[in-house]
């Protein structure tokens, strides 16, 4: 056995808890995950079906739990794993599961598919198997997080030039950008990028927020990688600020992954040191407008408007109303997909595929369920309040024809409190032109 | 002022993370020792490209933020 094999091994066998052993033992190979999966709605291959993917752990699996396997693997398709198995297994977790779990809540015991394709991606993050490129990113973040002097006095120049644009679009000579602010009720960690930092500044401001801002962003590869490692120290950066500024709240900018991770997996990871609410921005946003802290006109969009749920915020994090609570007080014309909310199909530009060039067509060809969801609402406006899946989404415009405009919800919301000036840089500015009216692409 | 780059590239109206991810793709195209300039809106790209020119092992060589844009030179060190 190399020493590429034996920590791969390692790594399995460390993430052998209840859960995953259960996933890997309880497939009753029914099927029904097959037409629940994405890849496999766009290409009806047997590699696409979920209980296939899993099979492929389970048979590694067998072969070093199993003592009928070892001895005779050909009985059970049990696998003695190998450099070429691990490649390929490294391969198909990255490029044919986005994790986004609809297979888990269609299968009839509950499998956890996306616990399994994690496990894999553990195992090819351990050995040097993983996309250089999500390594590069993760490990780029937590170079942030040691030593913030060499960026920030660029960033806080940057804040300095955005809260002029903040003060121009509201007309509030008063309105400010606060960054590392003591004691706020609200630590606001953006992802890198003025297009998450000035619309919430607007929001913010508009509802007299106690809020500061993060100089980091939320944005966590990884989560991706399944290297807890990598994800504790990226996440690390955080909490030590929210600790540090002592604020009782961290809402999260429009992005799924970041919002599962810092909902879920950060208040274990940090266990102790952690004492915050999280919500997502989209939370707060309907927070805002059901308690009068903003003003919107129900009317301001009078365009056919759609709402994907991200897998992250809607499926997997139980975000589901707000949004569409939102939607229905600045909207005329809101259409629903179907399905939708936690049945919703993925996108395809999930964990991290829309980062890894390398797989762009398997990613495109992916997101064609997708695409003919968008295609049959007739919306000419499709809200996505994650931007993995507006990346995706935008690239799948131009792949299908869809002709739609793609905005942060966010946006849509600024759009509708009516500004004197619109936001720059954003899809929202590109949307409308006078009272609403759609500007033709 | 910096040699010609081997490569002048346009990364405007691209948000993060794919500046990050262009450059990094741009970096395999050229020879140790040779430069890669880029044009980028995001201003994600100002923390964003040191950090990552730090953790790869590349040279930030220039990062000038000019009026309606960021440019940055990167060297290829290894």
């Amino acid at each position: 056995m190399t020493e590429t094999i034996e920590l791969a091994l390692k790594t399995l066998e460390a993430q052998l808890n209840q859960p995953l052993e259960t996933a890997l033992e309880a497939c009753a190979r029914c099927g029904l995950c097959a037409e629940a999966c994405h890849y496999y709605r766009a290409e009806p291959k047997v590699e696409h079906i979920p209980a296939y993917r899993s099979e492929q752990l389970r048979n590694v699996y067998r072969y070093e739990h199993d003592f009928l396997s070892r001895v005779f693997p050909a009985w059970t398709g049990a696998k003695k794993l190998d450099e070429v198995t691990l490649a390929n297994l490294s391969e198909m977790a990255y490029s044919q599961c986005t994790l986004c779990r609809r297979c888990t809540v269609n299968c009839p015991l509950g499998v956890d598919t996306p616990l399994m394709m994690r496990a894999i991606r553990a195992m090819a993050t351990a050995t040097g198997n993983a996309p250089e490129i999500l390594v590069m990113l993760a490990d780029a973040a937590i170079e942030k997080g040691k030593d913030p002097s060499f960026y920030k006095d660029m960033f806080l120049e940057q804040i300095r030039e955005m809260e002029e644009q903040l003060r121009d679009i509201t007309g509030d000579p008063n309105a400010s950008i606060p960054v590392e602010k003591q004691g706020t009720k609200i630590l606001y960690v953006p992802l890198a990028g003025a297009h998450t930092i000035l619309p919430p500044a607007v929001v913010f401001n508009a509802a007299k927020e106690d809020w500061t801002l993060s100089i980091f962003e939320a944005a966590n590869y990884g989560v991706f990688l399944a290297d807890v490692n990598r994800a504790k120290a990226v996440a690390k950066r955080i909490v030590d600020e929210a600790n540090r500024l002592g604020v009782k709240e961290i809402v999260i900018a429009e992005c799924g992954h970041a919002y599962a991770s810092y909902r879920w997996d950060v208040p274990n990871w940090f266990a102790g040191q952690f004492d915050f609410k999280v919500r997502s921005l989209i939370e707060v946003l309907a927070e805002y407008i059901r308690d009068g802290k903003i003003k919107v006109d129900p009317t301001a969009i009078p365009e056919g408007v759609t709402y994907h749920d991200s897998c992250n915020l809607a499926r997997n994090g139980g975000l589901i109303e707000e949004p569409r609570y939102v939607l229905n007080k600045i909207t005329t014309d809101f259409r629903e997909m179907t399905p939708n909310k936690a049945e919703a199909i993925c996108c395809g530009g999930g964990g991290g595929l829309v980062a890894l060039a390398e797989y762009t067509e398997r990613r495109l060809a992916a997101g064609k369920p997708k695409a003919d969801q968008i295609k049959k609402t007739g919306a000419r406006v499709v809200v996505a309040a994650c931007e993995n899946c507006r990346l995706q989404i935008g690239d799948l415009n131009e792949h299908y024809n869809l002709n739609v405009r793609i905005t942060a919800l966010t946006d849509l919301v600024v759009r509708a409190m009516r500004l004197p000036k619109p936001l720059p840089g954003t899809e929202a500015e590109h949307l409308f032109e006078g009272e609403g009216a759609l500007v033709e692409k | 002022m910096t040699d010609k780059p081997a490569l002048s590239l346009d990364f405007k109206g691209l948000l993060c993370p794919m500046p990050v991810v262009k450059i990094a793709m741009a970096m395999k195209q050229v020879k140790v020792g040779q430069t890669v300039e880029a044009v980028a809106t995001d201003p994600g790209v100002m923390a964003d490209i040191p950090a990552w020119a730090r953790t790869s092992g590349n040279e930030l060589v220039e990062l000038e933020k000019r009026e309606k844009d960021i440019r940055f030179v990167v060297k290829r060190a290894k």
